[in-house]
């Protein structure tokens, strides 16, 4: 179902979109940047706008050197004649806005999103508390509630979907960013339920961690013999 | 080195320091003839992606008055194993673990490229990171809605293990207990009467019985967290009962009147955070974040009474001495910030409100603390959300940019002395000789305290020269600083970060061509604002803009170049040809203006300056103007009227606000659709170029910027019209060949005017 590569992974998983702000309840309200576009951290740098201009010193304004005199009265100038400018370094964002999902076409089925999720509170149950497993299972009734009843929207689904298989392949940083995402763009719908959901990566990530530590100590306790001392660290 | 420019930029992006000069002059009397103080914007914990940090301690030096750390500027013997400390010259023996040493094996501290470096300190526990939310509930539904779901959300962003504690507040003050139990229980509180923070820790039940403490202390100092309780847990634990206790927050029940204002407890509450966190974790990494809807009403803190018809205090009010609660409430505040720093947490204010919410009674809460201030209209908002946010972003480690309980301490050569600093801290009154008894900004110690930062804060630190006209200093010689930081990181580390820098001397009389060249006019600019706003917090307002003018004038006497009583002749170097334009704009800015704003807007702005780096510290002064064309790529043009063409699309950057702004021939362009016909594609291109432009900015500026897309005529544009020069005003609008640019309506002076009269006052030998 998904085809995408391990290292652009987080790039790919990341909504990527500008939303305009709240004119109504905020003055001037700037636009709003999904959570992949705020922890983007790649792309070229582009150059700062820092720059200012001396004024000469005696204060007055220069006469513009590029000024064209009266303003141009007809129509712009067409685009055989002369390229527009670009802005002023690379644009990542423009170009990304509106690419909305290639890894998954087809839209989510409830049934592939809930059920790996109930299966990994299944094998956490000796793991937890009982109170906390309910508590679990009470927000994957809601979720499954929202669902069913048509309250969650397409992006949400989507996403889920991809949480739920980068859970099932044990790749706890990638399904945690998702929960972030899915908190920080749709937190009106998910709020209720997806704090469930967190706990399950947290709690399956411990779980094989634990396991992880028990294989080390056997393959520590094998190797001893063969360490070599290190170098003094300070030097 | 080719230029000075470089040498400033490379200085800065290694060690986080920019100084106003960076060829120093060798006496007091000639220093203080500079007009600028020798000074320096100190960025602590600048980002530095290429300094892993080292993992072991900093070797000090040995004399106990001195304890300078060991730095790539001291004189090492290889064979004796012995350094000589570069500030006190004492003879130092290196740790046994440097036994190895020699010329080809140096550690990385001794290293000229390591002049900046940082330790890991391994001793010590290591305690979570704590979040106390204080929480308004006199909220409208729309507003309290929004504000709980961004609290929601940040459950999400907290580090896992981070303890969090809720109170929420209108007219009572409730402590909620978290468990993972299903019951919610909380403790509540009269909203009227201040507590001690002993009254408080009793109440909560936080205050243990001596004997058993003191027995369990020593078996286990880490286990400090049990002391947590029930009031501030792990996220990781309570996450889900948090989530729904904040689900189900309610607005305050207690029903408003026609004609009044809810009753708000917001001294009590914060009286309270700060009393639980005082008890539980002193000393150790906390924020509280108070989210407050409207101004204190009641009880200790309150800054306006519940009627309505009379509103809250007003500059006019404030300066006729009519704003009744205004010193009560402020020392209120000030009495918390002062506990709330020596305990070294710190206090964020987000405030969202149409009207004002007292953030000038409140402002020492974040100002001596190092805490966020965030004033928006509506928590349901994108400035609010958005920032919010960001309070949570990771550096390119994974780590957040946050940082807890520094100490900053600074270390001298003999021929200097520390006058003061000016930032988010507060003074750990450290007295020595290396202090000087002439103040600036907060001044009497060479140690500060900053219980919250992140990568950007930035302090001013001003210096004195000290040295004697007859004592001069050797050919060649350097004076040295250290900057050590002591701090708690995002991922509870303790680290320290030490910045070791030095800067040649030059006689002032033979070599003034050499100081001059190493002015570093933006550092000085901002140094200089910071002393003027810090004035302008204590002074009248036209007392700091005399002040700034007399410097002013001293400075061109000092360094232009003029035959006297001729105006005319006046010529300023290159290393100073941007200043006077700095303090033009300067002194019409929000910082030293009151005009216009409220004295919580003021409050606002000038908390944000006081903080931020060089760079945005320059764009607050004066803003960055770009200007968008046919004519070629887009390029930074004058702050001025005449820059303002029909055929032209403006970016404006104030810091606090964006604005993009269509001449009159482009909006009429646009009005006809041009970008929509595929012939005329140029021009969607070039419609599109600044608003790529300003989401560039807007992606990375914290706080959220207010976002303003204007044409010409358009009532916003007066955004621009305000900040711009008024070479061009209806004054002097029909003189001749005033074609281009943009009259603006107002009385003020021009950036002409007033360089006409600076050249007229620094030639003329009266002054």
């Amino acid at each position: 179902m998904t085809r995408c590569l391990a290292g652009s992974a987080e790039v790919e998983m990341a909504e990527l979109y500008v939303k305009p702000g709240n004119k109504e309840r905020g003055w001037n309200d700037p636009p709003q940047f999904s959570y992949g576009l705020q922890t983007q951290t790649g792309g070229p740098k582009r150059t700062p706008l820092t720059k200012r201009v001396a004024a000469p010193q005696d204060g007055s304004p220069r006469a513009s050197e590029t000024s064209p005199g009266p303003p141009p009265m007809g129509p712009p100038p067409l685009s055989s004649k002369a390229l527009g400018p670009p802005s002023v370094g690379s644009c990542p964002v423009s170009r990304v806005q509106p690419t909305g999902f290639r890894v998954i076409e087809s839209e989510a089925l409830m049934e592939d999103v809930l059920r790996p999720l109930e299966q990994a509170l299944e094998d956490c149950r000796g793991h937890m508390k009982k109170q906390v497993c309910d508590d679990i299972s009470r927000r994957l009734t809601l979720l499954q509630e929202q669902w069913a009843g048509g309250k969650l929207s397409v992006p949400v689904k989507k996403r889920m979907a991809l949480l739920v298989q980068e859970l099932s392949s044990h790749r706890w940083d990638v399904a945690d960013d998702i929960h972030r995402s899915l908190m920080v763009d749709h937190v009106t719908e998910v709020s209720q339920w997806m704090v469930g959901v967190k706990r399950l990566i947290a709690e399956k990530r411990s779980m094989s961690s634990e396991e992880e530590a028990n294989e080390e100590k056997s393959a520590a306790a094998a190797e001893e013999n063969q360490t070599i001392p290190g170098f003094q660290e300070a030097l | 080195m080719a230029t000075y420019l470089e040498f400033i930029q490379q200085n800065e992006e290694r060690d986080g320091v920019r100084f106003s000069w960076n060829v120093w002059p060798s006496s007091r009397l000639e220093a203080t003839r500079m007009v600028v103080p020798l000074a320096c914007l100190l960025t602590p914990l600048k980002e530095r992606p290429d300094l892993p940090p080292v993992q072991y301690e900093p070797v000090l030096c040995s004399r106990p008055t001195c304890k300078a750390v060991l730095n790539p500027l001291c004189q090492v013997d290889y064979r004796a194993k012995l350094w000589a400390c570069n500030f006190c010259f004492q003879r130092n023996q290196f740790p046994p673990a440097y036994a190895g040493i020699s010329e080809v094996n140096q550690p990385a501290e001794l290293m000229p490229q390591f002049s900046t470096i940082e330790y890991v300190i391994q001793r010590g526990a290591q305690s979570p990171l704590i979040f106390l939310y204080v929480v308004d509930t006199c909220l409208e539904e729309d507003d309290l809605q929004a504000l709980k779901e961004s609290l929601q959300m940040s459950l999400s962003l907290l580090p896992p293990d981070a303890l969090v504690g809720l109170i929420t507040f209108g007219r009572m003050v409730q402590v909620h207990e978290l468990s993972c139990e299903g019951i919610s229980k909380s403790y509540v509180f009269r909203g009227t009467k201040d507590l001690t923070a002993k009254q408080i820790q009793d109440m909560l039940g936080l205050s243990k019985p001596a004997m058993p403490m003191q027995q369990a202390r020593p078996a286990q100092p880490q286990e400090h967290p049990f002391v947590s309780s029930r009031f501030l847990q792990p996220i990781q634990k309570i996450d889900m009962n948090l989530t729904d206790l904040l689900g189900e927050l309610q607005r305050d029940p207690w029903p408003v009147t026609q004609g009044k204002r809810p009753l708000r407890s917001t001294g009590v509450a914060l009286s309270i955070a700060v009393g639980l966190l005082e008890g539980t974790f002193p000393n150790t990494g906390a924020r509280i974040m108070l989210f407050t809807g409207g101004p204190p009403t009641q009880g200790p803190g309150m800054v306006v009474g519940d009627e309505l018809k009379i509103p809250i205090r007003s500059w006019h009010d404030i300066e006729k001495d009519n704003a009744r609660f205004m010193k009560k409430a402020t020392k209120h505040y000030e009495m918390l910030a002062n506990r709330t720093a020596a305990n070294g947490h710190c206090i964020d204010i987000y405030a969202c409100a149409l009207d004002q919410t007292g953030l000038l009674e409140m402002k020492c809460c974040t100002n001596l603390t190092g805490g966020h201030m965030v004033m928006g209209d509506s928590f349901n908002t994108s400035l609010f959300k958005q920032t919010f946010q960001r309070i949570f972003s990771k550096d390119f480690n994974g780590d957040f940019r946050m940082a807890f309980g520094a100490t900053l301490e600074v270390k001298t050569s003999r021929e200097l002395k520390i006058a003061g600093a000016i930032g988010p801290c507060v003074s750990l009154n450290m007295k020595g000789p290396c202090v000087s008894e002439n103040e600036l900004g907060v001044g009497g110690t060479s140690q500060w305290k900053i219980c919250g930062l992140d990568p950007t804060s930035t302090l001013g630190i001003y210096f004195e020269v000290v040295n004697q006209h007859n004592a001069p200093i050797p050919q060649g010689g350097r004076g040295a600083i250290q900057f050590v930081t002591q701090y708690q990181h995002s991922s509870t580390q303790k680290r320290i970060r030490v910045t070791t820098i030095a800067r040649n001397w030059a006689d002032a009389q033979s070599q003034l061509r050499h100081i001059e060249a190493a002015f570093d006019q933006e550092a000085a600019a901002v140094l200089m604002a910071r002393l003027g706003v810090f004035r302008a917090e204590s002074e009248e307002g036209p007392d700091v803009l005399r002040w700034l003018d007399r410097q002013l004038i001293r400075l061109c006497q000092k360094f232009g170049q003029y035959n006297k009583e001729d105006p005319t002749s006046f010529r300023l170097s290159d290393s100073f040809s941007l200043y006077p334009q700095f303090m033009f704009h300067l002194r019409r800015s929000p910082f030293l203006q009151v005009f216009n704003n409220s004295p919580d807007e003021s409050s606002y702005y000038r908390h944000h300056f006081a903080r931020q780096d060089l760079t945005q510290s320059l764009i607050m002064i004066q803003p960055i103007l770009y200007s968008y064309s046919f004519h070629g790529p887009p390029e930074p043009v004058l702050l001025d009227s005449s820059s303002i063409l029909a055929d032209r699309i403006l970016l404006m950057d104030t810091f606090f606000q964006i604005v993009i702004y269509l001449g009159e021939t482009i909006a009429q362009w646009q009005k006809a659709g041009y970008q929509d016909m595929p012939e005329y594609e140029n021009f969607k291109h070039l419609l599109q170029a600044p608003l790529d432009d300003a989401q560039e900015i807007l992606q990375a500026r914290f706080p959220m910027p207010r976002y303003i897309n204007t044409e010409h005529g358009g009532s916003q544009a007066r955004f621009l019209l305000s900040k711009v020069n008024p070479s061009q005003t209806h004054n002097n609008l029909y003189a001749w060949g005033q074609e281009t640019g943009a009259p603006i309506l107002t009385d003020d002076v021009s950036l002409q005017v007033f360089m006409d009269h600076l050249k007229k006052l620094a030639v003329s030998s009266a002054c």
